[in-house]
């Protein structure tokens, strides 16, 4: 693991200073995408009002939200209380090191990226389960209980899909599914799976908390869940975080079904980008047209429907690998 | 390269030996947890160093991922108390004992790695996934199989225990 050049190590971290301004960068653009997708998908105004088309409104909410003063409850466990942003957004970086953004432009060729990225996104419910016990509130509990079994839930049938993936191209690296892939859309992993990538879709909407799987979060019947008693950059590290996971799934999702950055015409690392916000656009298109399903409904959807689909796609896989 | 290597197993080793110690001496549950967290990712920094990055990751998907979840379940779901305030303060002979069972397996651990110490090369090179997927469905294929039924044998236990006690 130890690179054996320093060339290797400047390069990684470059590489992480520039994940660091993409993620900050991308941040604000969903805020504001969000927003104005709200307002057009609901005929609202959204932010009109700060810069051009509201352009600087997420901007000064930063501002504003970096200037609040942290607060945290008195009878709180301090400790873990402030430790559960920190290691909701840590893991975030190391999650983008194997995922090839172009043909060259990518942190550190992995042979099993896919793992690294399903191990440290499963960090993510330890942050949440820290921060619901460390608040010492009902809520914030009640939250992270339902955060976790709602992770627990839908990390099985999302295993499952990428398995098949992996099982029909023969590898853990995602350059190398990524290159087993064509440049035009009936070349693309999805056209062989497209019951995987439903699956795959459905389960990365839920792992990354958004609606209409925005349990945890549940700003009506539990006063915003598992962070309800974060104030300032401490919510807003929670905020950066689900922004950037959603980056992380969508990449995901793009490398191993969607043909990475193979496009027509002319490959690179514009195709992977319309991708993955292609993708991010449907998440807020779902959240701003779908209801938020019911907790029970939720857990069934996942056992019951998500689960056996997904043994059968990969059951289906096995038999097309064979053939 | 290799002063960066003995700083990155100093590293781990005291991630691995503070987070167990936490663990043990402290009365809040979940910090007690967090503390057994930090120690498994402790170990996996080592598998890391030891050019294992399968296993690392393994290891923090499993144990950082799956059961310290698991165990956090566990706390909430029999309404632990936050502090452990039942713990009865343990005899000193019992401590002693204590101190014994741990001290004796470690050195005779010990003794044998510095007597019968294992030659190793400068580089370890790793093994790749699909040869350790290979010698796992192959040669250690029983073996293999043999984990999944103990797994499957603790699901059906736990179900089975699960049933029992909500009737």
């Amino acid at each position: 693991m130890i690179p054996t050049i320093p060339a290797e190590l400047l390069r990684l971290l470059i590489f992480t200073v520039a994940i660091l301004a993409f993620v900050s960068l991308n941040a604000l653009i969903l805020v504001w995408l969000e927003r104005k997708l709200a307002g057009h998908f609901q005929v609202r105004p959204g932010p009109f009002e700060v810069g051009p088309h509201g352009l600087l409104q997420t901007l000064c909410d930063g501002l504003k939200l970096m200037g609040k003063q942290l607060v945290a409850p008195a009878a709180a466990d301090k400790r873990l209380f402030w430790l559960a942003p920190i290691l909701a957004f840590a893991p975030v970086f190391l999650c983008f090191l194997p995922i090839p953004f172009g043909p060259t432009l990518l942190g550190m060729e992995f042979e099993i990226g896919v793992v690294l990225i399903l191990a440290f996104t499963g960090l993510s419910v330890l942050a949440t389960i820290l921060a619901g016990w460390g608040s010492n509130n009902k809520f914030s509990l009640l939250g992270a209980s339902r955060a976790v079994s709602q992770a627990v839930a839908y990390e099985v049938p999302l295993l499952i899909t990428v398995l098949g993936i992996v099982m029909y191209s023969g590898s853990l690296n995602f350059s190398e599914i990524v290159a087993m892939q064509g440049s035009w859309p009936w070349q693309w992993n999805i056209m062989l799976q497209p019951l995987g990538f439903f699956i795959f879709f459905i389960c990365s909407l839920a792992e990354c908390n958004r609606a209409p799987f925005d349990l945890p979060e549940a700003e009506s019947e539990l006063t915003a869940g598992f962070h309800t008693e974060y104030s300032s950059m401490g919510f807003g590290l929670f905020f950066f975080a689900e922004y950037t996971n959603m980056v992380i799934v969508s990449s995901v999702g793009t490398a191993l079904f969607l043909g990475g950055w193979h496009g027509p015409f002319v490959d690179g690392w514009w195709w992977f980008a319309a991708k993955v916000y292609f993708l991010i656009f449907v998440m807020m298109w779902m959240r701003w047209t779908f209801p938020r399903v019911r907790f029970d409904q939720l857990l069934n959807l996942s056992w019951k429907w998500l689960i056996p689909l997904a043994l059968i796609n990969i059951f289906y896989v096995a038999v097309l690998v064979k053939i | 390269m290799e002063k960066m290597a003995y700083i990155a197993f100093g590293f781990y080793t005291i991630l691995c030996l503070g987070g167990a110690l936490w663990a043990v001496t402290i009365p809040s549950l979940v910090r007690a947890f967090t503390g057994l967290v930090i120690s498994l990712f402790g170990v996996a920094g080592l598998y890391f160093l030891l050019a294992a990055p399968f296993i690392g990751l393994m290891q923090i998907l499993i144990y950082v991922g799956a059961v310290a979840v698991l165990i956090f379940f566990a706390i909430v779901i029999t309404g632990a108390s936050r502090e452990a305030r039942n713990r009865s303060q343990t005899s000193k002979k019992k401590r002693v004992l204590a101190v014994l069972a741990g001290f004796v397996p470690a050195s005779f651990l010990a003794m044998t790695v510095i007597k019968y110490s294992i030659v190793t090369t400068n580089n370890a090179s790793p093994v790749a996934v699909a040869d350790l997927g290979r010698a796992l469905l192959g040669p250690y294929g029983l073996a293999f199989e043999l984990i999944s039924v103990v797994l499957f044998a603790a699901m059906a236990g736990a179900i089975l225990l699960g049933f029992k006690r909500r009737q």
